[in-house]
């Protein structure tokens, strides 16, 4: 249970890693909280002959709001965006998903931007920016660019970024003011990777829903935005019966992989139950908002 | 882990029954292939270097075709160890003539075990399957027009993403 | 292969060494600090028996290189006790039954300094859920969870009612006394340069 060898670097500079992942390309491995990276060299599923340690690198854990979007530096740890009261009040979702995330061991250390370039299919981060449709930018030999998260997850903890790229910040879209929120996940134990996990976001309109997103976890290989879901919710009047019809059009854009844990029918049927609780918390969370007068209904 | 499917390739029963049967093309198409020596007729060592994004292993072992009824039928075997653990993956293939074009069945019996079985477990049936749907792909663009390259490979050693941009 | 110069300080006392850069951190604290109160359950970041406090913060040291810990202020199990006096979290645990085989409880103990610390006046379910990270075979729970709900109340107690603690860190407490079996390869920094803490209110 012991690492193989590497060489190690730990660069100050963004440009000093970029250069750093130029020079070693596929063999190099950036290491930011190591909660997921480390235990696989432990058992060397993961062998890289190079790390590039980002935890001595500036410029990497600004956290702010700019024009209405947040911008959080790749390295700021789990546990300071869950406790942060800038997350709190602009994006709630991403502040209750990261509870789910591991333990506090794992997100002391753990960073946004490494669970965002991990892309484990069962992750909640990685859901609340397809959620939300937040971007990451990326530094690379050529210089940076922006990614939307619908191009961003490829496949099983697989990204867009080249292996010579570098995921420097996260912009997730602040939640419309007076919209609901809820983040709803199932794991056998509290911490494990989500068996199913929904994040969901209503924002009224007078009588009706004005905007609503639905992202997944767990059901795929990739998190999954339910479109068809969202698009029966948008103009309709909250009410049950209109919970049960988003969670069928969850069911039906599902397609997950059954493992020892939980077969695909449950997983399938559980996303449909999460969904539906989903939906009354956050629209109860927006008709409380309205009804309290802050913020005006989107 | 049983996986199966069909394919409409774009060619005649004869010509199809080759390429399954050619070792370039199985070379090229199998993911995380590395090397297929020949140790006799309708077996080959082979060198699998397989996985996703950074967890990667190398497996050493075997491929062979049994069963063979040509032009329309056989088993391929595809074995290794390696030190992440081992892999089984048998798989039999099916062909019907369809007019210009050929009707592939395939089904398939892969097992995974040792340690990359274990902590990979949530995601093996899913990255199996995408695995398998490469090989496919690749085998049907075998087909589209002399010299197609294969697609993008996800999963084979060369890399977890799409290219450098 | 690569090694570098580590310096750091634990419980209080200036550490240096060299390890291969591969060396996890609690491999480091174990074999070359002489530590071996923090210990190796799992090696892949689920079992907790490794916590530490790095730089106040409970992390699992086995998912840590150890040049990752240049310059910092580690705490281990081994300065939690005061002289012959355990730490109140130690305390709770004795007298509450909250170890048997004492594999996870160094793992426990650390995790639950942390905790108490954000989560002064925690429900049950708050402490099972803090705890979550950290496993343990032997007790089932259910007295490591009334050690810390006693832990609790204990150290609310004190910040109400005491004044603040004097006390130094890093020492064994007298019923603990061991002798080192072998030395540690390691050099510590001679007393001009030793950082050793010595006022009191140290962070429970």
């Amino acid at each position: 249970m012991k690492p193989a060898a590497f060489e190690y670097y730990a660069p100050r500079t963004v440009d000093e890693a970029v250069a750093l992942l130029k020079a070693h390309g596929d063999e190099a491995k950036l290491l930011a909280g190591g909660q997921s990276l480390v235990p696989l060299m432990n058992m060397r599923l993961a062998r890289p002959g190079v790390i590039i340690d980002l935890n001595r690198t500036r410029g990497l854990d600004g956290l702010r709001e700019q024009r209405g979007v947040l911008r959080i530096g790749a390295m700021v740890r789990q546990r300071a965006a869950e406790r942060s009261a800038l997350v709190a009040s602009r994006c709630p979702l991403l502040r209750d998903a990261l509870t789910w995330v591991g333990h506090p061991q794992i997100r002391n250390r753990g960073t946004i931007g490494g669970s965002v370039a991990h892309a484990d299919p069962a992750s909640e981060v990685p859901a609340v920016l397809a959620a939300l449709d937040g971007e990451v930018v990326v530094r690379g030999p050529r210089g940076a660019r922006t990614i939307p998260a619908a191009e961003f997850f490829v496949t099983y903890l697989t990204t867009a970024l080249a292996p010579t790229e570098l995921l420097t910040e996260v912009r997730i879209p602040a939640l419309p003011r007076g919209a609901g929120w809820s983040w709803m996940e199932i794991a056998r134990r509290h911490g494990d990777f989500a068996l199913a996990g929904v994040g969901v976001v209503l924002a009224l309109r007078g009588r009706v829903i004005g905007d609503a997103r639905i992202g997944l976890t767990g059901v795929g290989p990739t998190p999954v935005r339910a479109r068809a879901a969202e698009e029966r919710l948008v103009g309709a009047r909250p009410s049950e019966a209109l919970w049960q019809e988003a969670a069928d059009a969850v069911r039906a854009a599902v397609e997950p992989d059954g493992d020892l844990h939980a077969s695909a029918d449950y997983r399938r049927h559980v996303a449909g139950v999460l969904t539906m609780r989903a939906l009354r918390e956050a629209f109860g969370r927006a008709a409380h908002t309205k009804r309290k007068g802050r913020g005006r209904a989107a | 882990m049983k996986l199966d499917g069909t394919n409409t390739l774009p060619a005649p029963v004869e010509t199809v029954w080759k390429t399954i049967n050619d070792p370039d093309a199985l070379r090229r198409c199998t993911p995380g292939l590395k090397e297929l020596k020949p140790t006799g007729p309708d077996s080959y060592a082979a060198t699998l270097s397989i996985g996703i994004a950074a967890v990667k292993g190398t497996y050493a072992g075997t491929l062979t075709i049994t069963d063979k009824r040509a032009p329309t039928h056989y088993k391929i075997v595809l074995e290794g160890t390696g030190g992440a653990g081992f892999m089984k993956g048998e798989g039999t293939v099916d062909l019907e003539a369809q007019g210009a074009e050929t009707l592939m069945r395939w089904a398939s019996d892969i097992q995974v075990g040792g340690l990359i079985a274990g902590v990979g477990q949530r995601m093996l049936s899913g990255v199996g399957k995408m695995l398998i749907g490469q090989f496919f792909k690749c085998l049907e663009q075998q087909f589209e027009g002399a010299g197609a390259a294969p697609p993008r490979e996800v999963g084979g050693a060369s890399g977890t993403a799409q290219g450098e941009r | 292969m690569a090694t570098r110069d580590i310096a750091l300080t634990i419980n209080g006392r200036a550490y240096q060494g060299r390890a291969e850069v591969r060396k996890t951190l609690a491999d480091f604290i174990r074999e070359d600090c002489g530590l071996t109160g923090t210990h190796l359950g799992c090696e892949h970041g689920v079992c907790g028996a490794c916590t530490i406090l790095m730089n106040g913060e409970a992390v699992r040291s086995c998912l840590l290189f150890a040049v990752q810990a240049e310059g910092a202020d580690l705490r281990t199990v081994e300065g939690l006790a005061d002289g012959d006096r355990l730490h109140p979290i130690q305390q709770a645990f004795w007298e509450n039954h909250g170890l048997q085989c004492g594999f996870c409880t160094p793992g426990f103990l650390m995790t639950t300094v942390e905790f108490l610390r954000d989560n002064p006046h925690p429900t049950e379910r708050e402490i099972r859920e803090g705890l979550a990270g950290n496993l343990c075979r032997c007790t089932g729970y259910q007295n490591i969870v009334k050690a810390v709900a006693a832990a609790a109340e204990v150290l609310a107690a004190a910040k109400q009612g005491a004044r603040g603690r004097r006390r130094t860190s890093g020492h064994l407490p007298a019923a603990v006394k061991s002798t080192p079996r072998r030395r540690p390869k390691v050099r510590r920094a001679g007393p001009a340069r030793a950082r050793r803490r010595r006022s009191g209110g140290t962070t429970r």
